[in-house]
């Protein structure tokens, strides 16, 4: 069976992919909406189903539809980018720690295990207030006490590789052990990494949530969490200013387990009944 | 052998594998009278159905593969007609089963006492102290000292001969009348398989019971059997007496299976003197456990030294932790020894660092065991074979080219090239390896257990093509193996070792004909099949013709 063939007989991993995909193509398409997330567009506070503004306006009276679709771009930018900012570090300590081991592997796990006891959001508010809130503060700020989990992941695949016959044969080759790392050993370590990568994007998208709610991020950008952070003084008068962009961190972040279950499923045919 | 009426009679067994396997029948029609008070032995290579049969006779068929016609007739019951439930109660009471892995078939958190006595209030009502007085006898009657403290013990605590052993006290714990065997010897060393085997034929004459035993090796089968059933591809093709079938093999493909196992009718003479191309002197490896807070070390290896000739093959035999592999790994510097020195074309590859190691890397090359874990699974055989080359900074249009010559000299198709690792067979796949290997045109290859994961009949061209290359291209070859009969073949000198040191050196004919020390008797004594398959005076059979 074809890895597309498995992947999508998991009814939640359709499901995720669908969700997903819809929130993706909403993102890319917001410009076409034709206003800015900022833009006034009437009185605020009006019910979803208001002609004109089927999603509601918020407490300045800004289309909702909108913002969430403008939320959607900095949601997905932010996990994503955060997210392969942590994997190239998680992949790049975690191959030389377990492919190397010894003092090495000692030292870089050490190093890890730092970053993995400090309380990692608070580490994250203090990284984003030192380096001025915006998206770039924000995206190097989750990927710098994210990247554990990935090198630890990366860390147990290799050391399970390197000990494999192929690796002592490339050794014996001559190759470098720069090629051995990212040509023999990284490719048949991608499975789990994909697999963490998609859950890491969705919990990258919480943290950013709670970083603009906090009113800590771009001042600039509107985000679900700053649209919740804004709303939350009307949250008992007019429910549809928290609990939609709310609505989509859940469906999002839920989207995103659904696919990473659905990798794992397909990316590991020896669990497959 | 007295044979008493038909205990288990299998008719027209046929089983079906889920769809999208190699095949759609595992077993094909397959008919076997077992009789009360023999060993009947299914022998045949990896895919013939034989332990897929055995499994049905025992019920235990993996998930997805279903008995689609026939019957297993025990003692005038058809046990496929049984419900779960029925059939549960027979499992252990009266059919009993040992398997190739015991460390596997053991529960590894549960002492073995309590294994055995689980086992036997399964099925009967017992004391505690008698179950265990019960289990603790067994354990005696297998020949295992200290039987009441091994109650206690866990498998881990134990060798794999005595957890084979245990496994066995097991099986027997509530009288079966049926042994059924899967290969119980084929994970251990050749002087506990035959002790296993002894035990087993032993245990079976005392009590009169039936033994199935699956196998793939001929050597077993003439030791062990009265009755012999050959199956390939699912079909019974011959069966028979085991003076028949071994004597007077009807089928083709029995004759080659016998063929195929190595019996020591072809051996090398020693080349003439000759200055050696390698000279290794004193080397020891030592593993030290634990980083911080290390414990003493192991040595692994222990002052070893040998030599090796241009053209010349050197076998190194031991059974497993006799550092027969850490010696080969050292050699090759995948290891680095703590002393001793290894002289390679007047450089010591001991003292080498990274940077000079790899222009010598080239000239030493080796082959692995496992045939699926020595290929990247995600490279193509191109990749994989023009590897050496591209890291050697060879043109990889011309690595290629060259490559495509190098599979048809191993025996493949060079439409094998874009093609992944997985979709080869075992012996294949060995191809590939040495092609890999070979590619570098090195001076000395290292063949680290080559033949051992393969059939009787590919183990067989596997040995024959490396002697060919070893001679086309004038190699000096390191041949590590466990196996006396396949040294026999291959080797122009052997050197046996024994808990990291080497007992003794000396011309392959000598070693067989006159082995100067207990250790390599018993190794050669071990040797399954030795009375009935080798010719009577091996000395008369030596090669006569020098090369």
């Amino acid at each position: 069976m074809s890895f597309a063939r498995r992947f999508f007989s998991r009814p939640t991993a359709l499901i995720g992919f669908v969700l997903f995909a819809a929130i993706a193509i909403a993102a890319l398409l917001a410009p076409l909406l034709g206003r800015g997330p900022f833009a006034i567009v009437g009185m605020p506070l009006l019910p979803p189903g208001t002609p004109g503004v089927f999603a509601g306006s918020d407490v300045l009276g800004r289309d909702m539809a909108v913002g969430l679709a403008y939320g959607a771009r900095v949601s997905l930018l932010v996990g994503i980018a955060s997210t392969a900012g942590a994997v190239g570090i998680g992949v790049l300590l975690g191959a030389v720690a377990g492919y190397y081991g010894g003092l090495v592997d000692d030292l870089l796990m050490r190093v890890t295990e730092f970053f993995q006891i400090i309380p990692s959001f608070v580490l994250l508010m203090v990284l984003v207030a030192f380096l001025q809130p915006s998206l770039g503060s924000a995206v190097i700020g989750i990927a710098l006490v994210t990247w554990p989990q990935a090198a630890r992941v990366v860390r147990g695949e290799f050391l399970s590789l390197r000990s494999r016959e192929f690796v002592a044969a490339a050794r014996i080759l001559g190759e470098s052990d720069a090629r051995i790392i990212f040509t023999q050993i990284l490719p048949n370590a991608l499975p789990p990494i994909v697999v963490v990568g998609s859950m890491m994007v969705g919990s990258a998208i919480l943290t950013e949530s709670a970083l603009s709610f906090l009113g800590l991020g771009d001042p600039n950008l509107l985000s679900w969490g700053s649209m919740i952070g804004g709303a939350r003084s009307a949250m008992w008068v007019a429910w549809w200013t928290t609990v939609l962009p709310g609505l989509a961190i859940v469906v999002t972040v839920l989207a995103l387990n659904f696919i990473g279950d659905g990798l794992n499923d397909a990316l590991n045919p020896r669990r497959r009944q | 052998m007295t044979q008493g009426a038909s205990l288990v009679s299998i008719r027209d067994l046929t089983v079906a594998l889920p769809p999208g396997a190699d095949r759609a029948l595992a077993v094909e029609k397959v008919s076997l009278e077992i009789g009360g008070n023999e060993i009947v032995c299914i022998v045949g290579e990896s895919g013939s159905g034989k332990s897929i049969a055995a499994h049905a006779v025992m019920g235990l068929l993996p998930r997805g593969v279903q008995v689609t016609g026939g019957e297993i007739l025990f003692d005038g019951a058809d046990l496929l007609k049984l419900q779960p439930e029925a059939m549960r109660r027979r499992r252990g009471r009266d059919i009993a089963m040992i398997f190739q892995d015991p460390m596997a078939a053991l529960n590894p958190v549960v002492a073995i006492g309590a294994q055995i006595v689980e086992q036997i209030h399964a099925h009967r009502a017992m004391p505690q102290t008698a179950a265990l007085a019960l289990a603790a006898g067994l354990l005696g009657q297998m020949g295992l000292r200290d039987a009441r403290g091994l109650l206690k013990a866990y498998p881990h605590q134990l060798s794999g001969g005595q957890r084979q052993r245990a496994m066995i006290a097991m099986a027997l714990s509530l009288s079966p009348r049926l042994l059924i065997a899967d290969e119980p010897t084929t994970a251990l060393d050749v002087t506990t398989q035959a002790q296993i085997l002894q035990l087993i034929k032993t245990i079976q004459a005392e009590r009169g019971m039936s033994v199935l035993f699956i196998t793939h090796d001929f050597g077993v089968v003439a030791d062990m059997a009265d009755r012999v059933a050959v199956m390939r591809h699912g079909r019974v093709l011959e069966s028979g007496t085991a003076a028949k079938v071994l004597g007077e093999p009807a089928h083709a493909y029995t004759r080659a299976l016998i063929a195929a196992v190595p019996k020591g009718d072809n051996i090398l003479p020693p080349l003439p003197e000759a200055p050696p191309l390698m000279a290794v002197t004193g080397l020891t490896k030592r593993f030290r456990r634990g980083g911080f807070f290390a414990r003493p070390a192991t040595t692994v290896v222990d002052a070893v030294s040998l030599t090796l000739k241009r053209g010349e093959t050197l076998g190194i035999v031991g059974e497993s932790g006799s550092g027969k592999s850490t010696l080969a790994r050292c050699v090759i510097r995948l290891l680095d020894p703590e002393e001793g020195e290894i002289l390679f074309d007047g450089a010591d590859l001991a003292r080498l660092g990274p940077k000079g190691l790899r222009p010598v890397r080239r000239r030493i090359q080796m082959v692995f065991q496992d045939p699926f874990s020595s290929l990247n699974p995600r490279h193509t055989v191109a990749d994989i074979v023009t590897a050496g080359p591209r890291a050697h900074g060879e043109d990889a249009r011309l690595a290629r080219a060259r490559a495509i010559d190098m599979l048809r000299l191993v025996g493949l198709n060079p439409e094998a090239m874009d093609r992944l690792p997985h979709q080869f067979s075992g012996g294949q796949r060995q191809r590939i390896g040495l092609a890999r290997a070979l590619m570098l045109k090195p001076d000395v290859l290292i063949a680290d257990e080559p033949v051992s994961a393969l059939d009787a009949t590919v183990q067989a061209q596997v040995l024959k093509l490396l002697d060919d290359v070893r001679r086309q291209m004038n190699l000096a070859m390191l041949f590590i193996t466990h196996d006396m009969r396949v040294a026999a073949e291959v080797c122009h000198r052997v050197m046996v070792m024994r808990h990291g040191q080497v007992v003794e050196t000396g011309p392959t004919r000598d070693i067989f004909t006159a082995p100067g020390s207990d250790y390599t008797r018993s190794l050669l004594a071990a040797i399954p099949g030795r009375a009935r398959l080798e010719p009577a005076d091996p000395a008369q059979n030596i090669r006569q013709t020098m090369e």
